[in-house]
């Protein structure tokens, strides 16, 4: 006859070892996922401008620094966000929270690098205009907005994450409260 | 599984709504704003071309034609260079503008940015400029302001009027104001009687008519049915050869319609989708011009896209029974 005790502690184990591959596979596979999302995010509305002028018929590649500029802080912000994941996982008392924290920026970016360029263009486009024809690189002011952007979806990741965490000082009011009542 | 805290079901909460919500802004309006717009701040031409290289004789002219240019972008500089480096291979004496010349503020205010950048090879080879009228050069409700608006434009442009008639060797040009004042509003049958009496006093070989609402169109905004009714009549009546137009962000041409040849031409700067009726001779969503030739009774016009290419070219004979 089995120990009825034997069987359940074993039975513990191998759940905690499946949950704990399950997690690694997603630790794995999930954070360059969430990294394409946002390089995507970032590149689509200098693909949008791009292909307009492409199918205008504008000569070949006449956006072409505009998707460069976009791939280029993608990439950036592919590695800053990849770190970002890791470090939170690590410090992380909820898992969930690092993902809810993620896809609130996920969204400030997609609202953010297609709504930013769209508000300063049209907004200031006198400005623009002047400045370009006097030789100044609209593409550093695309890069601007869209660093703007990345910067703005950082933060909002961050605060939430840091809002959704289980604190110490929360932890002591929650049990200074319980003992009040 | 564990229960989510309220903190994460907010977060959680306002994250997939989120997204959706943004999905859907980005999808239908955004990104198509993007692609129909041209935003981005271009470098004007800097060809230089030879002043006044034109040959004009009594009996043959070349002008170039262009729509809704008014953005001072990108697309508006490619375009206008391709037509400065047009000029420099079969020069032309006049540009024929059908309206819009001005986006994003006041012509006044956007002079700068939006004709004498763009088009300042062009006009420093003492190229004429004629303008027709648009709906984006004023407000849609004429105001007092905008008609000051349009006036201010016009005297910038040096154009004698809101609607007049220009002869160019063989042909008379009657650009007309199209807009809601011009067209429809209380004294507008004072611009259509101008037109029928002019046109009746026309003995030149061509009747071209420039204006910025196009009575033929499967563009975006499509046919502009109330100029239809008011100008078609006498369009037919005094036997015009061709109606110029823009307002659709496309090149459409026209199969004749009684007679008369329309051509939509509105792709100055940005680009509008284009489809066919039953009436589309040619139809393309993209940026271009047009150079027309005018020789004797025979008049020859190609469609130039921004890259140089030429996407249509149509033939005409003056109509006979003058």
């Amino acid at each position: 006859m089995s120990d009825p005790d034997r069987t359940t502690r074993h039975d513990e184990r191998a759940q905690e070892r499946g949950d704990a591959r399950r997690h690694e596979a997603l630790d794995l596979i999930a954070p360059p996922v969430y990294a394409l999302l946002c390089v995507a995010v970032l590149l689509a509305p200098a693909i949008a401008i791009t292909l307009s002028s492409d199918r205008g018929g504008m000569r070949e590649a006449a956006d072409a620094d505009l998707v460069v500029a976009s791939a280029v802080l993608g990439i950036g912000l592919a590695a800053l966000s990849m770190w970002r994941l890791r470090s939170e996982e690590i410090r992380a008392v909820r898992r969930a929270d690092m993902w809810i924290a993620s896809l609130d920026s996920l969204v400030v970016l997609m609202f953010g690098a297609t709504v930013l360029p769209l508000v300063v263009l049209w907004g200031f486009t006198d400005e623009h205009a002047t400045m370009a024809q006097r030789g100044y690189p609209v593409v550093l002011l695309w890069s601007g907005v869209q660093l703007a952007a990345i910067v703005l979806a950082e933060v909002v990741g961050r605060v939430v994450f840091w809002w959704l965490e289980p604190h110490e000082q929360r932890a002591s009011s929650r049990r200074r409260r319980e003992q009040a009542a | 599984m564990s229960r989510l805290s309220r903190r994460q079901l907010i977060a959680a909460g306002a994250g997939a709504a989120g997204a959706v919500a943004t999905g859907l802004v980005l999808d239908q309006y955004l990104w198509p704003l993007l692609d129909k717009e041209d935003l981005i701040p271009g470098s004007p031409p800097t060809v230089v071309l030879e002043p006044q290289a034109w040959t004009d004789t009594p009996d043959s002219f070349r002008f170039a034609v262009i729509g809704d240019n008014g953005s001072g972008g990108r697309q508006a500089m490619a375009v206008a260079e391709e037509m400065a480096l047009t000029y420099r291979s079969t020069p032309f004496g006049f540009v024929s503008l059908l309206g819009d010349i001005s986006y994003y503020g006041s012509f006044k205010k956007r002079f700068h940015d939006v004709f004498r950048e763009p088009m300042g090879p062009l006009i420093d080879a003492g190229v004429d400029f004629e303008l027709a009228i648009g709906n984006h050069d004023t407000a849609l409700n004429h105001s007092d302001a905008s008609i000051e608006a349009i006036e201010e434009e016009l005297r910038l442009l040096g154009t004698p009027g809101r609607y007049y008639k220009v002869t160019h060797g063989p042909a008379d040009f009657f650009y007309l104001d199209s807009s809601v004042p011009g067209l429809f509003g209380p004294g507008s049958s004072e611009q259509r009687n101008w037109l029928d009496d002019e046109l009746a006093g026309s003995t030149n070989q061509w009747k071209i008519v420039a204006l910025h609402h196009p009575l033929y169109s499967s563009g975006r905004h499509g046919p502009t049915f109330g100029a239809r009714q008011q100008l078609e009549p006498i369009l037919v009546r005094r036997k015009v050869d061709l109606v110029l137009a823009g307002h659709d962000h496309d090149y459409e041409r026209i199969k004749p319609q009684r007679g008369v040849n329309y051509v939509v031409s509105g792709g100055g700067c940005k680009t509008t989708p284009v489809g066919r009726s039953r009436y589309t001779a040619m139809s393309a969503s993209i940026l271009h011009f047009l150079v027309i030739d005018v020789q004797g009774d025979r008049l020859t016009g190609r469609c130039v896209r921004a890259d140089g290419a030429v996407v249509d070219r149509f033939t005409l004979r003056a109509r006979e029974g003058r």
